[in-house]
């Protein structure tokens, strides 16, 4: 047993700190990942959908007047993508430390896909059908509510990265350093955890980027099959 | 005062209440809307929508109780990200929200034992009710919850049965890290798991569900309440293995020590990503599925009825491109700890490394292209038989590369018969019957008469029971000294080996017997010309249910009252964790290690030492 | 004891390889004869139909293949846990540094690959001719060939019965069917799925609502078979078994006539002859 390896009764003090890349790489693969384990989840309604369509069974996958407006449709995808543009130019101001810029344009991407969010809520109520009206409308209804969902845990992690940029907005790019405890209040983090919320911010943004672009892919291949092949 | 703290503060007890006021919360909020009820609780009065609301707002709750919001609410106001909760202290932290890695690999060794024995406890009344071919201890609804619940109960519990308490605990250690990547995320692996237990437990009050494991509609539509806790437990389950996988993938990919290549890797980690990989991208397909089934039962959609535009073989294919990885998140763990356990009990390098390494991956790969199998007499479409039926018998390709890497490994070994290893070559002899007699479910002809049989259910407990709770127990007494500090006993951990050996053949080879015999699963009564033999089964599987308590009595005399110290390096093993005190220090390492070899370099000369010499400045690559 | 260099037990000059491999020749050569004879009658499900004499050379050639494999396994393991043993106490011995060895492993994925080919190409080659008994869906890929008569099987929760198109359609709690003819089952289901499964026969289909699961049988010799559910249908699913019978040309159609002057007061209440009835749909209060 080497005993260098580990002595048993040190704290955390003793340690050398963790370089913050180390966080950054973790978080673009945990976005990576979660966008492959979304692309599964609505994989299961793509195959659904053409499944359902191809044997329309008793012919009810779609029974006259029930079609989802397009109109609408149109409308929820736009706010979604052009909140995805926003960020990844946000992304791009942040990099140039122009970090009011980014704040701004995060802010308009942060609304624009709750407007989204809201117009279909509304959607679901103008579409003149409801989740009873045979099949399209289940996959309609079962597709639309779980990429809402992902899409308002998605906003909710964009608005992190906004509110961490807005609270730290006098600090220096690079230069902020966070007192042990800032966070959580717990007695037991101690100095070595976060120190540089700015630098994260990069990396967060970075992740939060690629997963929101991804997003709005399924919602334009949603937006394809819903609303156009059907 | 501080004890008073600790009680109130965010812990195990808060969120017990917290769940059970989120509970009634969404219960009464679920009323309000769909009509009122002022019951606090009516079998008669529920809805499928208040069933949902009252359970996911019990989730919330549980978890809101135990801390987990308040981080959420930190990063909404701005505040950075911390990476640490509650990491030293005494007890208390097996009981609450706690990022270290050890904690959470304890919390799951115990979370997933107590399902297990409850899982456990299911298929001993299922053996009692078989005692007689006619129906006679419980009602016909009862048993069928118990078989449902036995089985939703080990294949959720037991997905993450390896990769909850050991890759927890292990994989930092072997890749020489101090954390895994997101440690927040790994504990809410584990609470949210408890939660799903819970909730599948309560199944009960709500008249269970007679679906089995596998819910396929038309009959989980026409099951009562307690069906929703079937769906809701499986997709927490699937939430669980998700972010489960997510985070041993994303450790593992970023936060390897200098040094550490991919080719110097233990096999058991291999073994972690193959399965995390099929985690991370085969239950999100649950989630969705079972989402469907909600939507189904909840707000009348139609995707599996059949009168409404559905199908219900829309499910049945969802449910196995889940099911079939699946059953490989189960085996593939087995695998991995057997190949890594081999070298050190044979004190051989590990044969073939990269035939190993393939053998996995290609298991992970083929098991996506095989779910099919489960519906060859289904009446879907047949044209595509014989490609699953080839797909299928491919996969015994790379499982033979874990036979032959393991048996090469201890081939001319110096073979050391301690418990650990009498496991793991209790699982040749296991995964070789249960292997085999895959082949008779694979090919179609034969499957015709074995499909839904017990001749199936024989041979999924060989490779599930044999190949996972044996690597299972192989694991817990390799590596319970080095996370507890205690040694086990031996001698009672061979007492165990054996009768858990004996009784696991007796009880399953009679199994297959009875399959080919003729005797479908899942029934309450059977032909009386099969009662010798499913009697035979009945009590070995008693005594089998008693060599697990040999197991428990070894555990709890071992840990809490003989107390004796491990050493640091029991096995006399190269891996780096036996190189560190046990129990593993908070931090794992005073300075991360540098890595210069495989830990599997047994005759090959002196084990390589880790550490950079003082000075030497102590980056990464 | 730490894990410090060891000395490699040296070579004891013995070519354990080809004792091994030569007692799973001999092993495999005695037991594997002896396996398909003695064993092969015994597996199931029997001779009562072609599908089901053909399930059994299935089974014989799938047992006759896999019993060289257990040998291989066993005689490996017995001769290396008897041969290999480390000694007891004493300090730690490392074994030979083996950590590869290519013909080995180019040897066995050979092997393996050969084996798993041959089982499936032999598999597809038995599904082929006649549908090997198993439901086939709608639209069968593998259809016998000459005269058959069509049942249909129509389970619910917790029965089956059979409805005979070619003889006026009635409805009979029986399953009775000819000697040394062609069946067509046309298996479907009222509410949940169930699984037909007519063991002496070799037939299993699932009953799906609104799908018609078309499997083949061609009868021999008259005897009785048993008819279980094979798929988990809900509270009685231990319960919906019954037996069915094979029986000479003559008693059929006297059986028939008996069925058609049984039925025939509620004959006019059946629905007609459907491959797929539309069940209620299945709905729950939410």
């Amino acid at each position: 047993m080497s005993a260098e390896l580990a002595s048993g009764d040190a704290g955390y003090e003793v340690l050398e700190g963790e370089p913050p890349e180390v966080l950054a790489r973790n978080l673009v693969t945990a976005g990576y990942l979660l966008a492959g384990a979304t692309a599964f989840f609505f994989v299961a309604f793509v195959f659904a959908f053409f499944y359902l369509r191809s044997i329309d069974s008793v012919s009810q996958w779609k029974p006259h007047g029930v079609d989802a407006s397009i109109g609408w449709g149109t409308a929820i995808i736009a706010c979604w993508v052009v909140s995805t543009v926003l960020v990844r130019l946000g992304e791009l101001d942040q990099a140039a430390d122009r970090r009011p810029q980014w704040r701004l344009k995060g802010l308009a991407a942060l609304l624009l896909g709750l407007a989204g969010l809201v117009l279909q809520v509304v959607a679901w109520t103008q579409n003149g059908f409801g989740p009873t009206d045979g099949a399209f409308a289940s996959v309609y209804v079962g597709w639309t509510a779980f990429l809402s969902l992902f899409v308002l845990l998605t906003l909710f992690w964009l608005e992190t990265t906004l509110a961490t940029s807005w609270r730290y907005r006098n600090e220096l790019f690079g230069a902020a350093e966070v007192p042990a405890g800032h966070a959580s209040g717990d007695p037991d983090r101690t100095a070595h955890d976060i120190r540089n919320p700015v630098d994260l911010n990069r990396a967060e943004l970075a992740a939060l980027g690629f997963y929101w672009t991804f997003l709005a892919g399924v919602a334009v291949v949603a937006w394809v099959i819903l609303y156009l092949v059907a | 005062m501080a004890a008073a703290r600790r009680l109130i503060g965010f812990n195990l007890l808060t969120a017990i209440v917290l769940g059970i006021g989120g509970w009634y919360a969404g219960w009464f909020g679920a009323h309000a809307i769909t009509g009122p009820s002022l019951d606090w609780f009516s079998a008669a009065d529920y809805n499928e929508v208040s069933v949902f609301m009252a359970y996911i707002g019990g989730v919330i709750g549980f978890l809101a109780g135990l801390g987990f919001l308040n981080y959420p609410f930190a990063r909404l106001r701005g505040y950075p990200p911390s990476l640490r909760e509650k990491e030293t202290g005494g007890w208390s932290r097996y009981f609450s929200l706690c990022t270290d890695h050890k904690v959470v690999g304890i919390q799951y060794l115990w979370g997933i034992g107590l399902f297990f024995f409850i899982g456990g406890l299911n298929a001993m009344l299922i053996r009692t009710e078989l005692l007689r071919p006619a129906h006679q201890v419980f009602p016909a609804g009862t048993y069928l919850t118990i078989v449902g619940m036995h089985g939703t109960m080990m294949m959720g519990m037991m997905s993450s049965g390896i990769l909850g308490p050991f890759a927890n605990y292990f994989v930092p250690i072997l890749i020489g890290a101090r954390r895994m990547a997101f440690p927040r995320i790994e504990a809410l692996t584990f609470w949210l798991l408890m939660a799903a237990g819970g909730i599948l437990t309560t199944t009960i009050f709500f008249g269970g569900f007679p679906t089995g494991w596998t819910g396929y509609p038309p009959l989980e539509s026409q099951a009562n309440a307690g069906m929703d806790c079937y769906i809701l437990f499986f997709a927490l389950v699937g939430i669980s293995m998700t972010l489960l996988g997510l985070n041993m993938i994303a450790t593992i990919l970023t936060m390897r020590a200098p040094g550490l290549t991919w080719t110097r890797l233990p096999i058991f980690v291999w073994g972690v990503i193959s399965t995390a990989s099929l985690m991370v991208l085969a239950a999100p397909v649950l989630i969705a599925t079972l989402g469907m089934a909600a939507f189904d039962r909840a707000i009348n959609t139609t995707f599996f009825v059949a009168g409404g535009g559905g199908s219900n073989y829309l499910y049945q294919n969802l449910f196995w491109v889940f099911g079939h990885p699946e059953v490989y998140i189960l085996a593939l763990p087995g695998f991995a700890i057997v190949l890594e356990l081999l070298p050190v009990f044979s004190r051989k390098p590990l044969w073939g490394y990269r035939l190993a390494v393939a053998g996995l991956l290609g298991v992970t790969l083929l098991s996506w292209m095989v779910w099919q199998h489960h519906l060859f007499v289904s009446g879907i479409n047949g044209d595509l038989r014989p490609f699953y039926m080839l797909s299928t018998e491919l996969i015994s390709i790379p499982t033979g590369f874990t036979f032959i890497c393991g048996m090469m490994t201890i081939w001319r070994g110096q073979i050391r018969f301690t418990v650990p290893m009498l496991f793991c070559l209790a699982w040749f002899f296991n995964f070789l019957l249960g292997g085999l007699s895959g082949v008779f479910l694979s090919d179609v002809p034969s499957d015709v008469t074995t499909h839904g049989s017990f001749f199936s259910m024989a041979h999924f407990h060989y490779t599930i029971m044999g190949g996972l709770i044996f690597t299972f127990f192989a694991a817990v007494y390799y590596w319970v000294p080095k996370m507890t500090g205690w040694q086990l006993n031996e001698r009672l951990g061979k007492i165990h080996f054996w009768t858990m050996f004996v009784f696991f053949n007796s009880t399953f080879a009679p199994l297959f017997a009875l399959g080919f015999m003729g005797m479908p699963r899942r029934v309450v009564t059977y032909d009386p010309s099969f009662q010798f033999l499913n009697d035979w089964v009945s009590v070995s599987a008693f005594l089998l249910g008693i060599s697990m308590l040999v197991f428990l009595f070894n555990l709890v005399w071992s840990l809490a009252f003989k107390k004796v110290p491990a050493e640091a390096n029991p096995w006399g093993s190269r891996s780096i964790e036996f190189q560190l005190p046990s129990p593993v220090p908070v931090h794992n390492f005073d300075r991360i290690p540098v890595f210069t070899d495989d830990p599997y370099g047994y005759g090959e000369g002196p084990a390589p030492q880790w550490v950079v010499p003082a000075g030497a400045p102590a980056g990464r690559e | 004891m730490a894990a410090e260099p060891m000395a490699a037990r040296p070579s004891d000059g013995v070519s354990h390889g080809r004792r091994v491999i030569t007692a799973w020749l001999v092993v495999s050569a005695i037991a594997t004869p002896l396996v398909v004879v003695l064993v092969g009658p015994l597996l199931p499900p029997g001779n009562a139909s072609t599908q089901a004499s053909q399930q059994v050379i299935d089974n014989t050639v799938i047992t006759g293949i896999v019993t060289p494999v257990v040998c291989l396994i066993f005689v490996f393991f017995v001769y290396a846990l008897l041969n290999f043993r480390a000694p007891k106490g004493g300090a730690l011995v490392d074994g030979p540094p083996l950590r590869n060895h290519a013909g080995i492993q180019i040897a066995w994925m050979v092997i393996t690959s050969v084996t798993v080919l041959f089982l499936a190409g032999f598999g597809t080659y038995e599904l082929l001719q006649n549908g090997a008994g198993g439901g086939q869906g709608p639209s069968p890929v593998a259809v016998p060939g000459g005269k058959k008569i069509a049942v249909q099987v129509i389970a619910q929760q917790w029965e089956f019965t059979y409805r005979y198109p070619g003889f006026g359609g009635f409805e009979s709690h029986e399953l009775v069917l000819p000697e040394d003819t062609y069946v067509v089952l046309h298996v479907t289901s009222l509410d949940v799925v169930h699984s037909f499964w007519a063991y002496e026969l070799g037939v299993k289909a699932d009953a799906n609502p609104r799908v018609d699961n078309v499997a083949f049988v061609r009868t021999k010799a008259p005897g009785m078979f048993q008819v279980r559910c094979a798929e988990l249908c809900g509270l009685w699913h231990g319960y919906m078994y019954n037996n069915g019978h094979v029986v000479s040309a003559d008693q059929f159609h006297a059986w028939v006539k008996s069925q058609q002057a049984l039925y025939k007061p509620i004959a006019k209440y059946l629905p007609g002859f459907r491959r797929e009835y539309l069940p209620a749909p299945v709905r729950r209060g939410g």
